[in-house]
């Protein structure tokens, strides 16, 4: 039985809507050995489950979004100079670039984002995001779990006392039953100097880590390593193998009585199952779009990436997690993410005109138009967020630097509203004048959306519960 | 409002006139309800704007809430029945909660009398609740043989004023064993066979009454093994109290396979494994014991375990520290020294960390309270970390405990004479000579008043040191000495652990009330056997291995099929990934490379974390795979950093992943010596049993491994085939 179920929580005590108490003592183990599923979906229909639990306690959520797309951009978009702008404020606050109408009255949008402009309708913009962490590590790793990091510290070590990514704990409550993943990312670690936390299971077990892809998707020889046999080894021989291996282990006897046994066994038959399928193969496989689509995407890591989430999603894939590039870099128009300080002599506005605004122009409006048209955008949420925002005041290198305080976030799809705005920036988008949110609340907005109670308890190394959103959901932006 | 019973008419009938009291009735209605867990009203952030302290740890804050806030609106002294704390866990008006209780019952009844009785607020006259008893009580298993099914629970409390009240209708009771759920009226159902503890909670007391559901075994009779020492009399005990027999004894191969992997973390050789088996001597196990526990491969590979536990990794104490303080910790092992000295070495070590190894524990653990935390769950076995956020009221340690013990950590000061840390900005790296040292002062300043705390061994009112005391000596002594109730005990229980799997106290570093041994007095009389041979490791090892226990088959036995715990047989579980790796490399005969490590070294022997160096841009497959069969980073001191838990990505290693198969395809292995070796087939086929599994292939395999040979033509492939069914057979990825 597995404590972090709710359904069996719900037998203990007077545990009941609220979801369980803190139990004490089962073997955390224990319960790993006899869990231990997820990768691959190789799992009790985990959502399934854990909603004919709260139904049985009357707070079934429905779910709005059967699968997210978040669209992680590392480094810390300029709000200001994208979907926040302040043509009012003094020019050392607003910037070189114009506002643009868009498809929503009253919401302009960077001049170098003309066909997002189109877009806005579909979008749920929040513009009051906030919270105080100013170094790369810590701000990301807040941003990608929605739990504040213990400490602003520019080499914030992962460690399983902090939090899980939001697709593992989706992979832990509510992963897929098929042979495909709940939770991929790909197509970089991210690091700032250190690898940022955040992007893994940690304490949740391996079992729910992403299933991470580092090959670059715009390469011509994109596959998984996992799905391909090394040469030398065909796949009947594998066959032959896995013969001799059963034969040995009918002379142990070890699959009759032992679970640890069975367990592993169930993972050698979906193995070998996943590598003699098509299923999978072709979901992760780009060569079978249309070259055109495939264009339309753009032919970088990036456009490629979005375009591999799209498919994965349409093959039910729950949560994906693309990264907008490996580095907060900054500094490069061909590479790097958004952190434009202008250090080195480098400017940030050519920077972001050349690189950071034309990638998210071509992509964006791509992505939502081909889920919307094949139908999938209705119930996949897409999330386009960085770590925080940029300074409102230029500086002396005409760029803009950190600023965890206000900068905006866009949802658009699985069960938001469209051309709405949540929150609002003062005059010089510095602070929140309205509606504040933290990367807690949007947590909290994105397990309700996808049906999952947002105060579902699950237990870290020390066996504590902890409630996997400790915010509130924002209910307002909620179609 | 004691003895108070709910009369037919709906109201409360409380002897002697009591009235509701605020601390002793709402609260418990506070807690019975839910409404101040952490997932509703005792969130960090409240829920629906109705913020309670966490569980009832703070009266007087309830108190303001309930009656103050909100303008007044969550009570109505007009109107009683119109107040909000009724209105809405009755679900007369929509609570997101959901129901609570219903009009009528007890809970319901407190609340509305106290609103009628003037909303009493918290009395410091109040008498106080000193203790709570279970019945059935007194911490004795209660064991329930078929058909029998429930078990009431009452709970009694005893106050400061000399009453003794039952007040089973206001407990809180949980389950924490899947055998057992539990009722909000406090009784206990069978929900499979098995053990569960039943906790009932009242205000800040919690008090566990142990379960034991038994099938009825019709015609079960007791049929044992050889009592070899007391360990076994204990455990034997109760599995005849629970209508179990005990596996049979393993035989020679299986037993030869667990002592070497639990001693030496590796498999035993072909040659080995040949000679145990035909060794016609007596007692050859108790002497394999005692041979295994002489090689140097168990120093390497309990060393790790310290390893691990002590946080032996690069970032903090760098390449050098690293090796130091592993060489230090095997050498430790090595030469036999008393775990007591061993412990007292660690916690008052100063000095250069590279001249003064064990002053590494200091030098990783940065923070006071990183510090205090960690030291109570390696030496101790105890887990402070829910006490330094808030009280937990039913727990023992309370925040006072938790910053009293941390002061004691407050003087440790580091020396940094160098660091040439390469990335500068990296707070959290160091790369070079450190000095540990003592200030003369410092102390810890309470965030919860900003005052300083006074330092206090853990659990004690009196342990406070002098202003002369060195407070890391006055721990360190206090540790280790027989007046400290958990050192002896949480040592002897993580050696239970690393033997047989499971803790007494599981986890094995979880010591609490409410999380009680499985075998109280085992553990007691172990605890007392190490303190007798003053603290003497591989003595605690040769009893537990020595017992007839530790030699059960793992192979069920009707009596004990259903039990997953309870010592009845060897439940298997995977090797760790160094075993894992290491035991590819002997029966391949090929060793796989270690980023930063020569060529040969085994993986049991990496002495941290196995860190990927500058140079290298990407680790090699063998630190790939360490990884991902769960060898720990060493940022957490518990062994449950190393996790054992197996998934589907580990098993695309086993299949075809570029370790395991480059060991194998690979031009230089022991496969390419057998095929050239001019053995005959059944002969290399035996050799790669005996090394794989310790044993000669049965009939059907040597059948089958023989029409191998000779239908895949190439005798290298078969050679290949057949070692890769061999090392992804469950017999050999799990240690039974």
């Amino acid at each position: 039985m597995n404590r972090n179920d709710p359904k069996t929580s719900s037998l203990r005590g007077s545990a009941g809507a609220c979801g369980g108490f803190a139990a004490a003592g089962i073997s955390r183990r224990s319960i790993l050995s006899a869990g231990g599923l997820g990768m691959f979906g190789l799992t009790l229909p985990g959502l399934l489950r854990a909603q004919e639990a709260a139904a049985e306690a009357g707070s079934a959520l429905p779910v709005k979004a059967k699968s997210v797309i978040f669209l992680f951009q590392f480094g810390g978009p300029s709000h200001i100079d994208t979907f926040d702008m302040k043509p009012a404020a003094p020019a050392e606050i607003r910037g070189p670039h114009k506002p643009i109408k868009s498809d929503v009255p009253g919401l302009p949008v960077s001049e170098h984002l003309p066909r997002m402009a189109k877009q806005m309708g579909r979008i749920a913009l929040v513009r009051s995001m906030h919270h105080t962490m100013k170094n790369h590590n810590s701000a990301a790793y807040y941003a990608l779990t929605g739990h504040a990091p213990p400490r602003d510290d520019q080499r914030l070590r992962d460690s399983l006392s902090l939090y899980p990514a939001y697709g593992s704990v989706v992979d832990k409550l509510a992963s897929l039953e098929s042979e495909l993943p709940t939770f991929v990312s790909y197509p970089h670690v991210i690091r700032d100097g250190s690898v940022t936390p955040g992007q893994r299971a940690s304490f949740l077990g391996k079992a729910h880590d992403p299933f991470f892809i580092s090959e670059d998707p715009n390469s011509k020889n994109f596959k998984l390593p996992e799905l391909s046999l090394p040469s030398g080894l065909s796949f009947e021989r594998l066959q032959r193998r896995r013969e001799l291996q059963k034969l040995i282990d009918t002379q142990s006897r070890l699959l009759e009585y032992s679970s640890a046994a069975r367990g592993l066994d169930d993972y050698y038959k979906k193995a070998l199952a996943m590598l003699s399928s098509t299923r999978v193969r072709d979901a992760f496989d780009l060569s079978r779009e249309p070259v055109a689509v495939r264009e339309r995407y753009g032919r970088h890591t990036y456009g490629q990436g979005c375009l591999l989430a799209r498919r994965l999603v349409e093959s039910g894939v729950r949560f994906v997690t693309v990264y907008f590039d490996a580095t907060i870099g900054g500094k490069s128009t061909t590479s790097g993410g958004w952190d434009t300080h202008g250090f080195d002599n480098t400017r940030m506005f050519p920077i972001i005109e050349k690189r950071h605004l034309p990638i998210t122009e071509q992509t964006l409006p791509t992505l939502l138009d081909d889920l919307d048209e094949r139908g999938l955008l209705d119930d996949t949420l897409v999330v386009w967020m960085g770590e925080f925002g940029r300074t409102p005041k230029i500086n002396a290198n005409k760029s803009r630097d950190h600023w965890p305080q206000c900068y905006s976030a866009l949802l658009a799809g699985g069960g938001v509203k469209g051309g709405y705005v949540y929150g609002a920036s003062d005059s010089t988008g510095a602070y929140p004048s309205r509606d504040p949110v933290r990367p807690d609340d949007l947590a909290a907005t994105i397990f309700h959306l996808m049906g999952i109670d947002p105060s579902t308890e699950v237990y870290d190394t020390q066996d504590r519960p902890l409630v996997i959103a400790e915010g509130d959901p924002i209910t307002d932006l909620i179609a | 409002m004691f003895g108070c019973l709910l009369a037919g008419s709906g109201s409360l009938l409380c002897a002697a006139g009591h009235s509701i009291d605020f601390s002793n009735d709402v609260m418990a209605v506070l807690s019975k309800a839910g409404c101040n867990q952490g997932t509703c009203h005792g969130n960090r952030l409240g829920k629906g704007g109705f913020k309670l302290p966490l569980r009832g740890q703070d009266p007087a804050t309830d108190f303001q809430t309930i009656t103050r806030g909100l303008g007044g609106r969550r009570v109505d002294r007009v109107d009683p029945g119109k107040s909000l704390i009724l209105l809405k866990p009755s679900a007369e008006i929509p609570h997101e909660g959901g129901r609570r209780f219903s009009a009528g019952e007890v809970p319901f009844q407190i609340l509305r009398d106290w609103i009628e009785e003037g909303l009493p607020g918290p009395d410091p006259g109040s008498p106080k609740l000193l203790r709570l008893e279970a019945s059935p009580g007194g911490g004795e298993l209660e064991v329930l043989v078929e058909p029998a099914f429930e078990l009431r629970i009452r709970v009694y409390a005893e106050f400061s004023d000399g009453t003794r009240r039952d007040v089973s209708e206001l407990a809180v009771y949980e389950s924490t064993g899947a055998a057992a759920a539990v009722s909000s009226q406090g009784v206990a159902r069978r929900v499979s066979f098995g053990e569960a503890t039943i906790l009932g909670r009242y205000l800040e007391l919690q008090v566990p009454v142990r379960v034991a559901f038994v099938p009825a075994m019709e015609g079960y009779e007791w049929r044992g093994h050889q009592e070899k020492n007391f360990i076994d009399k204990a455990i034997f005990g109760k599995l005849r109290l629970l209508r179990m027999n005990p596996s049979e004894i393993c035989d020679d191969t299986v037993f030869l396979r667990r002592a070497t992997l639990d001693l030496a973390g590796r498999l035993p050789t072909s040659t080995e494994a040949r000679e145990f088996t035909f060794d016609e001597g007596e007692a050859k196990r108790a002497r394999k014991i005692d041979e295994l526990l002489a090689t140097a491969e168990f120093a390497d590979f309990w060393a790790l375990k310290w390893g691990d536990l002590l946080r032996n990794e690069e970032k903090v104490l760098d390449r050098k520290g690293v090796q130091t303080f592993q060489r230090w910790l095997r050498d430790s092992i090595a030469r036999g020294k008393p775990l007591d000295v061993f412990a007292r070495e660690i916690l008052t070590a100063r000095g250069s960390t590279y001249r003064n190894p064990p002053a590494n524990y200091l030098r990783a653990n940065r923070d006071v309270l990183e510090r205090a935390e960690n030291t109570a769950q390696v030496f101790l076995g105890v887990r402070l970390a829910c006490a330094k956020c808030h009280n937990h009221p039913f727990e023992r340690w309370t925040q006072d405990d938790y910053y009293g013990w941390a002061a004691l950590f407050s003087r440790v000061r580091y020396k940094v004479y160098e660091n040439k840390r390469r990335d500068g900005l990296d707070k959290n790296a160091f790369i070079g000579e450190q000095i540990v040292w003592m200030a003369r002062d410092g102390s810890l300043k309470d965030p919860r008043d900003g005052r300083d705390v006074t330092p206090r061994l853990l659990g004690t009112d009196d342990g406070i040191p002098t202003k002369e005391d060195d407070p890391m000596e006055f721990l360190a002594e206090w540790v280790v000495s027989p007046e400290n109730p958990f050192f002896a005990r949480s040592l002897v229980n993580r050696i239970w652990f690393n033997l047989m799997g499971t803790g007494l106290v599981e986890p094995d570093d979880d010591f609490r009330a409410t999380n009680p041994p499985s075998h109280p007095g085992l553990l007691e009389r172990l605890a007392r056997e190490l303190e007798r041979s003053a603290f003497d490791l591989r003595g605690l090892i040769r009893l537990v291995m020595n017992s007839s226990t530790y030699q059960l088959s793992s192979i069920p036995l009707p009596s004990n099929e259903h039990a997953e715990t309870g010592f009845a047989r060897t439940y298997p579980r995977r090797l760790d990934a160094e075993q894992l790796v290491d035991s590819l490399a002997q029966v391949l005969g090929t060793h796989p490379v270690f980023n930063g490590y020569p060529r040969g070294i085994r993986a049991v022997q990496i002495p941290g974390t196995n860190a990927i160096l500058p140079r290298y841009k990407k680790p090699s497959s063998a630190d790939v795979f360490l990884k991902l069969f769960g060898k720990p980073d060493r940022q957490l001191t518990c062994e449950c950093e190393r996790m054992s838990q197996a998934h589907p990505a580990q098993v695309f290693h086993l299949v075809s992943g570029p370790m395991l198969h480059g060991m194998i395809s690979s031009g230089e292995n022991r496969l390419g010596n057998l095929a050239s070796s001019g053995m005959s087939d059944a002969k290399m086929v035996a050799e790669l049993y005996w090394s794989a599994l310790g044993r000669p292939p049965a009939e059907a395999e040597a059948v089958s491994a023989g029409a191998l040979f000779s239908s895949a033509g190439a005798k290298r492939a078969a050679l290949e085939d057949l070692a890769w069914a061999l090392v992804n057979s469950k017999e050999f990825l799990l240690r039974r």
